[in-house]
């Protein structure tokens, strides 16, 4: 039962009811752990931070769908039970590929047929359930319960199991509600810990288990989610799911040295690779990888060295396929190679323009030092035309109820200035933890919202946000009559229909909103020369 | 430097307005060689009331955050017409009156105050695009024009902190030359006219001392040199942050007496 200073809605319902108990696991308690028994004390000491005993009563929301998570959960006792919604509905029977969502930003093509176009072209993200988005983004959703099920199927987990760990070392979004069923007590491991485990030698089983799950539950709808093996036969995708091996690396890792043989094409699960070539003393940014995407084809077609190298640029996780699986592939299918040579061409291409430019390269590299690769809609503002009008500012408060979303100032690059404003991130890991699920992203949609009705201000987006882009402000909250700090950050006006209105309303054409998942266009955008 | 501040920003505004201007004044050509041109006869009045219809719509342009934009959809647009429409309003106003000097006080006062309003406007286009190249391209500092003073008068206490401890010689030459230099945000207009000198009249001190300065000082005088660089590109945004700012009230409240004695000359020809 809440107590009685917990806050609660004006039905007197405790908001936050998914907030659980916490119960500190001390390290005899920890070692009762089947899992962690052969985990010597020097080990289990360091882990232990981030082992975490919580209890449910029955009905707590333990996860929730579209959720970002940091932790696996173990059950210790009780049964919970796994809402299958549409999302992750038949992973691994339902062969149909999804469309790739067109990459979007916040801007709107301009002229009638350019707008035509784009709007013919837009294809939906099957499958997934959009609540007032205004895009896709092209998330990719994975299962990572361990259960197949069907929409509105009741699965139960009992004691023993495990889940989540997907979402939590590769970030993908929550696919199924998790509700506890009985009393229910979890052991929660976070992600520092998790990857700690997996590396753990003694407890090779449990990293063969993790490893095991993701190969049957999640990697057939992986493949099946990248472009290349979509149209491929359910034969080859078991093939693959049975061979491939499952990689990590340590952010900074050399994946790849350039010049070394290719015997293996890599597919990114999780993470962040940066694609460069040597150029004298330097590592030149051509471009860089993340989830779904793939590298190696072009030394294994043409049978040449690495023509570059890959480094992790934060814990990546990969597939790695080995050539004859790889050759097999290739030769089953004629659009795998055709999609295969046009992925060489153009990476040859980036190749080709980092080693004659190296400028553009500079683009690439500020937007990996700067976190921004992770933006799927990052506001920028063209310095040598931007008059410091502020009108941007006023207009995302006219837009706001008084109260603007963004600080104009930032960090600036060249002519570009960044503003402290959301950039919509691909893995939003302000969304973790938070206790009342205030802060939402509808899967498959871009913008990342605090509902104001159910934010409690206790700051935990705000620590977790990178790039200090949520700002508080006070407010006096009338569902849990409270004065608090509530955590506001840009929306990118959802709902609105002309868009972003710091963009719309700027009347310089200063302020532009682009995708870093759009490499081409960041590069187009970042290398224009300025017209005034 | 490669731009060129003639240039448009809006191809698409400027051919339209450029053919607009030049069909209009060959109408004007055609018409006033054939009968006598008169402000008060058809083509006359045709002339005056789009001048006049264009300048108020142009002074809607502040209205703009609240009509979201509308009817041109984006605020860059609103404000490429209210520029292009603003020239070609005095280009009405001089077909509407013959290209000929206007009559009596009221009149001089409506050509002038028409004159000034767009003049002033053409202004500040030009002063909108050449000061933020400015700002971008010579200054690294880029701040806030409310946050300037705060953060100008912290540097004082800072260099302070880097001088306290300083020999008899560095300490002289900071207390007498340095500090007062840093009391506050100093504006000039100066810094329209360039950056450069007045960076190298401000560090071409610290070269003079730096031979003259210990080993011991020489981390303390670069200290206080970046500290002096931070208060003058502070100052010179500030100052070009500034003209930006002052340029406005300028177009702004002529604008708003013409559209005032807009209105009385319309009533004056319907009703008088």
């Amino acid at each position: 039962m809440p107590t009685t200073d917990q806050p609660v809605d004006p039905g007197g319902n405790p908001l936050i009811a998914r907030l659980p108990r916490y119960e500190p696991a001390s390290i005899e308690r920890l070692k009762t752990y089947p899992f962690l028994e052969q985990v010597n004390q020097r080990i289990l000491e360091k882990l232990q931070p981030n082992l975490i005993e919580r209890s449910y009563a029955p009905g707590d929301i333990i996860l929730r769908l579209g959720d970002y998570n940091d932790a696996a959960y173990f059950i210790a006792d009780g049964v919970v039970e796994v809402r299958i919604s549409a999302v992750n509905a038949g992973s691994e029977d339902d062969p149909a590929p999804r469309a790739a969502p067109t990459p979007v930003t916040g801007a709107r093509p301009q002229g009638l047929a350019a707008r035509l176009r784009h709007i013919f072209a837009r294809q939906p993200l099957e499958g997934a359930v959009q609540v007032g988005g205004r895009a896709t983004d092209g998330t990719v959703i994975l299962g990572d319960m361990p259960v197949g099920g069907r929409p509105g199927e009741r699965v139960l987990l009992e004691p023993g199991e495990i889940f989540g760990e997907l979402s939590a070392l590769s970030r993908y979004p929550v696919s199924a509600d998790v509700v506890a069923c009985t009393q229910t007590r979890c052991l929660l491991i976070r992600t520092p810990a998790l990857r700690m485990l997996l590396k753990q030698k003694p407890l090779a089983s449990f990293k063969q288990m993790v490893d095991e799950r993701y190969r049957t539950r999640s990697l057939s709808t992986h493949l099946r989610n990248v472009e290349l093996f979509a149209e491929l036969d359910g034969s080859i995708i078991a093939g693959l799911q049975r061979s491939a091996e499952l990689v990590s690396f340590e952010p900074g890792a050399q994946i790849i040295e350039q010049d070394s043989a290719g015997d293996a094409f890599y597919l990114v699960r999780g993470g962040y690779v940066k694609v460069a070539v040597r150029a004298g003393p330097s590592q030149l940014a051509i471009t860089y990888l993340r989830k779904g995407d793939y590298a190696g084809e072009l030394s294994l077609l043409m049978d040449e060295p690495w023509p570059y190298s890959l480094f992790a640029l934060e814990h990546v996780e990969m597939v790695k396929i080995s050539r004859a699986d790889f050759d097999q592939v290739v030769a089953s299918h004629d659009t795998v190679r055709d999609l295969l040579w046009q992925s060489a061409v153009v990476r040859l291409k980036e190749r080709g323009v980092a080693l004659r430019s190296p400028v553009s390269a500079q683009y690439l590299q500020m937007a990996m030092d700067t976190g921004l690769i992770h933006g799927e809609s990052v506001l920028l503002i063209d310095l040598n035309t931007c008059t410091r009008c502020d009108d941007c500012v006023r207009a995302c408060a006219d837009t706001h109820g008084g109260t603007p979303r963004f600080i104009r100032e930032g960090t600036r690059f060249r002519q570009w200035s960044i503003p402290t404003a959301c950039y919509q991130c691909t893995d939003p890991v302000c969304m973790i933890g938070c206790p009342t699920g205030a802060i939402t992203r509808p899967i498959g949609s871009l913008e990342v919202t605090i509902n104001k009705d159910t934010c409690i201000g206790c700051h935990n987006c705000v620590k977790r946000c990178p790039w200090g882009n949520i700002i508080e402000v006070p407010y006096s909250s009338p569902t849990i009559n409270r004065d608090i700090e509530l955590a506001t950050k840009c929306d990118l006006c959802l709902g609105r229909t002309q868009g972003p209105a710091c963009v719309q309303m700027c009347p310089h054409g200063s302020a532009t909103r682009i995708s870093f998942k759009d490499l081409e266009t960041v590069t187009t955008t970042l290398s224009a020369e300025e017209m005034p | 430097m490669s731009r060129s501040f003639l240039r448009p920003k809006c191809r698409t505004w400027f051919i339209g307005s450029v053919s607009v201007g030049t069909g209009s004044v060959a109408l004007f050509a055609v018409l006033a060689s054939s009968a006598p041109w008169s402000p008060g006869r058809f083509w006359g009045l045709t002339f005056g009331t789009l001048a006049a219809v264009v300048f108020v719509l142009d002074g809607l342009y502040p209205l703009r955050r609240r009509l979201m934009g509308w009817p041109f959809g984006t605020a860059q647009r609103w404000l490429q017409f209210h520029i292009y429409g603003g020239a070609l309003a005095l280009l009405f106003v001089l077909i509407h009156v013959g290209f000929s000097l206007p009559n009596g006080q009221f009149g001089w006062w409506l050509f002038g105050l028409t004159l000034w309003s767009v003049v002033s406007g053409l202004v500040g286009v030009w002063l909108q695009k050449w000061i933020p190249t400015v700002l971008a391209s010579q200054l690294s500092v880029e701040a806030l024009y409310v946050r300037i003073p705060e953060m100008a008068d912290r540097l004082q206490s800072e260099a302070d902190a880097v001088a306290r401890g300083a020999s008899d010689l560095l300490e002289r030459f900071y207390s007498g030359e340095i500090r007062p230099s840093l009391a506050g945000v100093a504006p000039s207009w100066s810094f329209l006219v360039g950056l450069a000198g007045d960076r190298e009249r401000r560090l071409t001190p610290f070269r003079n001392v730096a031979q003259f300065v210990s080993e011991d000082d020489q981390d303390r005088l670069k200290g206080l040199e970046a500290i002096v660089t931070e208060k003058f590109e502070l100052d010179a945004q500030y100052s070009l942050q500034r003209a930006l700012r002052l340029w406005l009230p300028l177009h702004l409240f002529p604008a708003i007496v013409l559209l005032g004695l807009l209105a009385v000359h319309i009533f004056a020809v319907l009703y008088l």
